[in-house]
């Protein structure tokens, strides 16, 4: 377990500010007591708290803390344009929520998933929750000023970088550079797919790294629910 | 003598059309699928097994679709940095006697901006163009998202 949450953090030392949480995290497992046998999550030592947050959502006043308490929540990192990745994982999610739903556990007991958009340049809070509703209708859709995803993103480890393509040749350009004008709308963005559960505190509990199997997923929540006192 | 002109020029296009047949052949696409996708996305995958039964490469270097108004990209996913990657790819290259897997987390053709998203079941017109000039064309059936390295990640080393 432990060599995988290694292999994970070796994969995001791309970004300094991912090492600083590594390094919290790092220091976390060398004092942790037995987690509870998982297939495919990876249990916090000690969950950890999130940042205010105040994301924007259709349908409702806005997203925030306060829509945490008192339930599990998924949380996915992704875009609308994702051709391959996020439709995958939203089925995953989808599929692990029709599972939860066909086993008869209670309306208020199941976890809410939620997607948040790293591109808000080009999703809007009404297009995400359009998009995300066809893969399950329960799904929330949420995004925000570009700064206020970072930051979210960031605290629970999800990494993301935009790419263009210049006659067949892959562009990384950072947050402080010029974006040509030919190249506004076509990039694609690079983007962790780990699964995030946060507790119903509102705190960070565990991650699921790929792939994502919904059974098995839905095997670890029973645990994970199981173990803790929520 | 307008004849003797004729009949060569005619004999050669008749080759080139049968050489055309021919080489096509060598590439089979097998269950080609789109997956379905919300009716405002903004992208769109297609997927396929592409077989080379030759004894040459295969190089595919350009998909077309009969969904309106979208561009059409040769893409891959890679996991890297602990992200997973898009990659726009030039050309896919199936190996002499190899096939090359199109699925969800690795290779797929990529559809952006479409006019229109086309529902489970609907069939969508697919024309493959290979190096050599030779086109392909069959449909591909929509149909709902299924996993992604479900049958183990990485297991498609081309």
């Amino acid at each position: 377990m432990k060599q995988r949450f290694n292999d994970l953090l070796r994969g995001g030392v791309v970004r300094s500010l991912i090492l600083v949480t590594g390094f919290i995290l790092l220091l976390g497992c060398e004092h942790s007591s037995e987690p509870p046998p998982t297939e495919g999550a990876i249990i916090l030592p000690e969950s950890r708290k999130v940042p205010q947050f105040e994301l924007l959502h259709h349908g409702s006043s806005g997203f925030t803390n306060t829509d945490l308490k008192g339930k599990w929540s998924f949380f996915f990192y992704g875009y609308t344009h994702c051709p391959d990745v996020c439709p995958t994982e939203l089925f995953n999610l989808a599929e692990m929520l029709r599972q939860l739903e066909t086993a008869g556990v209670a309306e208020a007991e199941l976890p809410q998933v939620v997607f948040v958009s790293v591109d808000p340049q080009r999703d809007l809070p009404e297009g995400i929750q359009r998009y995300v509703e066809f893969y399950h209708p329960r799904f929330k859709g949420v995004t925000a000023e570009q700064g206020r995803v970072d930051q979210l993103a960031r605290s629970m480890g999800a990494i993301y970088e935009k790419v263009y393509y210049m006659g067949g040749k892959a562009l990384v350009i950072g947050q402080d550079e010029t974006i040509p004008d030919a190249l506004k709308d076509t990039y694609l963005v690079n983007h962790s797919a780990t699964i995030f559960l946060l507790n119903p505190e509102g705190e960070l509990h565990a991650i699921f790294t790929t792939p994502h199997m919904p059974d098995a997923m839905v095997r670890d929540l029973k645990v994970i629910q199981q173990s803790g006192q929520f | 003598m307008k004849r003797s002109i004729l009949h060569p020029l005619g004999a050669f296009l008749m080759l080139l059309a049968s050489f055309s047949l021919f080489a096509a052949d060598e590439l089979m696409v097998t269950d080609p699928w789109m997956r379905a996708a919300p009716p405002n996305a903004p992208a769109l995958a297609l997927f396929m097994g592409l077989e080379n039964h030759s004894s040459s490469d295969i190089i595919l270097v350009e998909a077309k679709t009969t969904i309106p108004g979208a561009r059409v990209e040769l893409h891959r996913t890679v996991m890297a940095d602990g992200m997973m990657k898009m990659a726009q790819q030039s050309e896919i290259k199936v190996a002499s006697h190899q096939s090359v897997m199109l699925e969800p987390g690795s290779w797929h053709i990529m559809l952006i901006g479409p006019d229109h998203v086309p529902t489970a079941g609907e069939k969508v017109g697919v024309t493959l163009t290979l190096k050599s000039g030779v086109e392909q064309k069959f449909e591909a059936v929509v149909r709902k998202g299924k996993m992604m390295m479900n049958s183990g990640h990485g297991h498609h080393n081309h």
